[in-house]
C-alpha cells in the first residue's frame, strides 16, 4: 500500500511541475512569434518620403509650415492602417554635451502600442555643398606626376571626332585633381625632354604616368628618338624602334604608359617629320608602324633584345562588361561610363608570360582568352595601362582605369557640421490584432 | 506477501501510466517550443529574403532590359541603390494572379498583368521569370514557398460623372486608407479623332494639365471640348503629395469586341507586337480590319507629361485584322524610359478606341503578384518595405512558408 501512495505522491509532484513548467512555457502572441520589420519599415518609408528631397525640405522649415501638414498626409497615407506613428526632427549639434535637440515632432496616436521599433535618417539643408578632397597620387611612395600628351604637332588615329588636344584638355580636368602636379606635353620637343629624363619644370620624372592622347598612334620627337638605330630600324623601315625605346623608357624610369584605345603605338606621329606621308587612311604626318610596335614597346619593357616582329597579337572578344573592381571603384570617384564596351583590340593573355607582365587590376572581365582593359605591371619596374576597345575612345575609362590602379583616398566633408543637418526618427508601433 | 506483490504490481503500473502521460504532455511542451522557434526562424528568413530580392539587382545587372534568363535573382534599380526596384526587372515577373493568354500567330503563351479592358501588360513566357526559377536563384528551392507582392500605395481612382458637354471626369487621390488632400495631380487627355476615309488612321490630340486635390482628395475636372459621349480619349494621371507619387487611368472605347492587344515581343529591342483582338479571343466574322497610331509618353522629371516622337521606321501606324494572311503589326518603343505605349484604333468612323500599355511596370503603377499560393499552409511569415519603382511608390509584400513541414505532432 506504501508503494501505490508513493507513486501517487511522485505523481503529484510531476503533475505540480508540469503546472509550473506549463505556467512559465506561456508561448507569446502571433505578433510576437512573427514580427513585422518595424525598423526597416521605418527606414524605408522615410526614404520613400524623401524620394525628391521633400523630407529634407520639410525638415528644415519652421514648425508652422503647412509642409509639415502634408508630411503627416503622405505619412499616414503610406502606412497600414493597423500602424501608428511618431516622427521626430532633431537639430544636430556639434560640440557641447548635448548632441540633438528636438524641433518638432508628429504623431497620429498618443501612444505607440504595444511594440515599436524606431529608424533614424540624416537629412542634409539644401544650403550645404559637400566638398570632395581627393588624395594626390605620390602623397606616398613618391612620384605623383602626370603627363598628358597634347603635342599640336602630332596627329591622332581612331580617336573619330575629337583631337588629341581636345581629349588632352577634358583628361587634364577629370585626372589633375588626383596628382600632385599635371603636366601637358604641348610639342614632341618636351617629350623628347622627358625621355631624356629632363623634367620640364621640376618635376618628379620617376613613378610618372605618361597618357598618349593621340590613340592608336604616338608621338614620336624629331631628332635623336628618329634616327637610324635610335628610333629607326633601317633593316626593316619602320619605326617600331621608337616604340622599343619608349617601352624601354618606361622600364627605366618606372612609368605607367597609358594607351586610351584601340592597338597602341600602332603609328607614329609628327608633321614636321613626316609632312608629306600618310598613314595608309589618308591621315598625313603619320606613319604606319603595325603590329610591330607594341610587340617592340613590350619587349622594351621587358628589356629584352629588339627583334621585329610583325605578329598581330590583338583579338576582337566583342562586347566586354567592367570588372567588380571597376564597377566599386565607378561608384567611388563618381565615374560613370558604360558598364558594356566593344573591344576589338583586346591584348592576348600570353603576354602576360612572355613579357613577365602581372595585370594589378582588371577594368574589364577577360573574355577567355582576351583581355579588353587592365593595368600590367613588368616584375622589375614598368606598367602599362590599354584598353583595346573600338573607337570612339571614352577618357572616363581612361580616369577608372588609372584610379583603379592608384587607389588614391576620398576625404569628404564633416557631415554633421552644425545647423547643415537634421536627425529625422520616425518610431512605428502596432495597434490591434494579436 | 502476496498484498505486497499486488501493491508493488499497483504502484509500478501507476507510475508507469502516470511517466507515459507526462512524457506526452511535456513532449507537447517541449514541440510547440520548437515550433515557436522555427516560426520565429521564419519570420527572419523572411525579412532575410525580402531584404535580398530588393537590394539586389540581379546577374546580370541589366537582366531587366534583356532576354536572358538571370543567373542571380534580384529586383533593384542598377542605376540606384537601397529600395528602388527596376520597372523592368518586375515586368518580367510571370503574374501568378492573371490569366495566361495564348496568342495563335507566335505560337507563344503570355503572362497576363492585364489591368482591365484597355489596360495590357503581356509578356511572353519565354522571356519572363517563372516561380520555380527564381526560387532556385534565390536557394529557396525544395525549403520555402514564398509569394511577393508589390502593390502602389498611392491609389488614383479615375471615374467619368458626365460624359459630354462638358465631359466630367473625377479623381480620387488616396493612400493605404487615408486620402492624399492637396495632391498636385498632372494629367495627359488624350482624344482620339475616328475622321477620314476607308482605312485611314487614327488622329489624335494630346492636352497637359496640372491640378491639386482637394481636403477630400478628390478633384473634378472638366473638358468642354468633348461634346459627343461617342468621343473616345484616355485618361492618365500622375499623383503626388510630399514623395508620394502614384497613376491613375481611365479609357472610353466606342469598339469594345474589336480592339488592339498589344504583346511584348522582345524586352532587348524594345519591341511590341500589335494584334487583333479576334485572333486572341476567337470571335467569329465579320471581317473588321483595324489601323492603328501609336505614341509613346512619359513622365518628365517635373511631374508632367510628355509626348515623346515615335519615327515612322517604328512602325507607329499600321493595320491589322485576324486570320490566315493577316500578320501582326509591329512597333519599337523608342527609349528605356518607362512610359506608356499609348495606341490609338479605328474600325470606322465612329468606331475607335484607345489601348494603353505600360512600358516598365511603374509607368501605370501596375500591381504584380509573384510565387507561390499561401493559402493553407500551415504558418505564413509576412513582411513588408516601401520601396519606389521610378519614382513611383510601392509597397513590397513578401510572405514566406516552410516547405519541409514541421506540424506537431500528437
Amino acid at each position: 500500500m506504501m508503494r501505490t501512495i508513493e507513486v501517487f505522491l511522485v505523481i503529484l509532484i510531476i503533475t505540480a511541475a508540469f503546472i509550473l513548467s506549463s505556467f512559465f512555457a506561456v508561448l507569446p502572441q502571433p505578433r510576437q512569434v512573427s514580427p513585422l520589420n518595424l525598423r526597416r519599415l521605418a527606414l524605408t518609408t522615410l526614404q520613400t518620403l524623401d524620394v525628391n528631397y521633400d523630407l529634407s525640405g520639410t525638415a528644415f522649415k519652421s514648425p508652422n509650415d503647412p509642409a509639415w501638414g502634408q508630411l503627416q498626409i503622405a505619412l499616414s497615407a503610406c502606412l497600414p492602417p493597423n500602424l501608428v506613428y511618431n516622427l521626430t526632427v532633431y537639430e544636430v549639434l556639434s560640440g557641447g554635451t548635448q548632441l540633438y535637440t528636438p524641433i518638432h515632432s508628429i504623431s497620429n496616436a498618443a501612444s505607440l502600442g504595444v511594440s515599436s521599433d524606431a529608424s533614424s535618417y540624416l537629412v542634409a539643408s539644401s544650403n550645404v555643398t559637400f566638398s570632395v578632397t581627393p588624395e594626390k597620387i605620390g602623397e606616398r611612395g613618391g612620384g605623383g606626376t602626370l603627363y598628358i600628351l597634347n603635342c599640336s604637332d602630332a596627329n591622332g588615329w581612331w580617336i573619330t571626332g575629337y583631337t588629341g588636344q581636345s581629349l588632352a584638355g577634358d583628361l587634364y580636368k577629370l585626372l589633375s585633381p588626383y596628382f600632385k602636379t599635371t603636366i601637358m606635353l604641348q610639342n614632341t620637343t618636351q617629350l623628347a625632354k622627358i625621355l631624356n629624363g629632363t623634367s620640364i619644370q621640376g618635376e618628379t620624372l620617376r613613378n610618372a604616368t605618361v597618357i598618349n592622347t593621340v590613340g592608336e598612334a604616338v608621338p614620336i620627337p624629331s631628332g635623336y628618338y628618329a634616327s637610324s638605330g635610335v628610333g629607326y630600324d633601317a633593316t626593316h623601315s619602320s619605326y617600331a624602334r621608337y616604340c622599343y625605346v619608349l617601352g624601354q623608357k618606361v622600364r627605366q624610369y618606372n612609368w605607367t604608359w597609358v594607351s586610351i584605345v584601340g592597338y597602341p603605338v600602332y603609328y607614329v606621329s609628327n608633321t614636321g617629320l613626316f609632312p608629306n606621308e600618310q598613314n595608309t587612311w589618308g591621315i598625313y604626318g603619320m606613319r604606319l608602324v603595325g603590329a610591330a610596335g607594341l610587340n617592340a614597346f613590350l619587349q622594351g619593357i621587358d628589356n629584352q633584345a629588339y627583334s621585329y616582329n610583325t605578329n598581330w597579337i590583338t583579338g576582337e572578344p566583342g562586347v566586354v562588361y567592367l570588372s567588380s573592381e571597376a564597377l566599386y571603384y565607378c561608384n567611388y570617384y563618381g565615374i560613370y561610363p558604360s558598364p558594356y564596351q566593344t573591344s576589338t583590340r583586346a591584348l592576348p593573355d600570353s603576354i602576360l608570360t612572355t613579357y613577365h607582365l602581372t595585370a594589378t587590376s582588371y577594368i574589364f572581365n577577360p573574355v577567355n582568352h582576351w583581355i579588353a582593359g587592365a593595368v600590367y605591371k613588368n616584375r622589375v619596374s614598368g606598367l602599362f595601362l590599354a584598353l583595346g576597345l573600338t573607337r570612339t575612345p571614352d577618357i572616363r575609362l581612361t580616369g577608372l582605369g588609372l584610379l583603379c590602379a592608384f587607389k588614391p583616398r576620398l576625404y569628404r566633408s564633416e557631415y554633421t557640421a552644425s545647423g547643415t543637418s537634421r536627425l529625422v526618427i520616425l518610431q512605428l508601433g502596432q495597434v490591434g490584432g494579436v | 506477501m502476496t498484498g505486497s506483490t499486488i501493491d508493488h504490481l499497483v504502484s509500478l503500473m501507476v507510475f508507469l501510466g502516470a511517466i507515459l502521460l507526462f512524457m506526452g504532455l511535456f513532449n507537447q511542451t517541449i514541440q510547440t517550443a520548437i515550433l515557436y522557434q522555427r516560426h520565429r526562424a521564419l519570420a527572419t528568413k523572411c525579412s532575410d529574403l525580402l531584404d535580398n530580392m530588393l537590394l539586389n539587382p540581379g546577374v546580370p545587372l541589366d537582366w531587366g532590359k534583356s532576354n536572358c534568363t538571370p543567373t542571380g535573382f534580384g529586383l533593384q534599380d542598377p542605376e540606384f541603390t537601397q529600395y528602388r526596384l527596376s520597372p523592368f526587372s518586375l515586368m518580367r515577373l510571370m503574374s501568378s494572379t492573371g490569366s495566361p493568354v495564348y496568342y495563335p500567330k507566335t505560337g507563344l503563351t503570355y503572362s497576363n498583368i492585364t489591368m482591365g479592358f484597355g489596360n495590357f501588360l503581356l509578356v511572353p513566357y519565354t522571356k519572363a521569370i517563372n516561380y520555380s526559377t527564381a526560387a532556385r536563384l534565390l536557394g529557396t528551392n525544395g525549403t520555402y514557398g514564398f509569394q511577393l507582392t508589390i502593390t502602389p500605395i498611392v491609389t488614383v481612382s479615375i471615374s467619368e460623372t458626365q460624359p459630354k458637354n462638358p465631359l466630367k471626369i473625377s479623381v480620387q487621390v488616396a493612400g493605404k486608407g487615408f486620402p492624399l488632400s492637396n495632391a498636385v495631380v498632372s494629367y495627359c487627355f488624350l482624344t482620339v479623332s475616328l475622321t477620314g476615309g476607308e482605312g485611314a488612321y487614327p488622329a489624335y490630340t494630346i492636352k497637359y494639365g496640372n491640378t491639386t486635390t482637394d481636403a477630400k482628395g478628390s478633384v473634378l475636372l472638366e473638358f468642354a471640348e468633348v461634346k459627343d459621349d461617342k468621343v473616345c480619349y484616355a485618361f492618365i494621371a500622375y499623383a503626388h503629395l510630399s514623395g508620394l507619387m502614384g497613376v491613375g487611368y481611365h479609357e472610353r472605347v466606342t469598339s469594345d469586341k474589336q480592339y488592339i492587344v498589344p504583346f511584348i515581343d522582345d524586352l532587348a529591342l524594345r519591341r511590341v507586337l500589335i494584334a487583333h483582338s479576334y485572333d486572341v479571343h476567337y470571335f467569329e466574322p465579320p471581317n473588321a480590319a483595324l489601323s492603328y497610331n501609336a505614341t509613346f509618353v512619359l513622365l518628365t522629371e517635373d511631374f508632367t507629361l510628355r509626348e515623346m516622337p515615335m519615327e515612322n521606321s517604328t512602325g507607329k501606324t499600321g493595320r491589322v485584322n485576324y486570320g490566315v494572311g493577316w500578320p501582326y503589326g509591329v512597333v519599337t518603343i523608342p527609349t528605356y524610359n518607362p512610359g506608356i505605349l499609348v495606341i490609338t484604333y479605328r474600325k470606322s468612323a465612329v468606331e475607335g478606341g484607345i489601348i494603353l500599355m505600360p512600358w516598365g511596370i511603374s509607368s501605370m503603377a501596375f500591381p504584380i503578384s509573384f510565387g507561390g499560393d499561401p493559402i493553407g499552409k500551415e504558418w505564413v511569415a509576412t513582411d513588408i518595405r516601401q520601396v519606389l519603382v521610378n519614382s513611383i511608390a510601392y509597397q513590397a509584400k513578401l510572405a514566406l512558408w516552410s516547405l519541409q513541414g514541421y506540424q506537431v505532432i500528437g
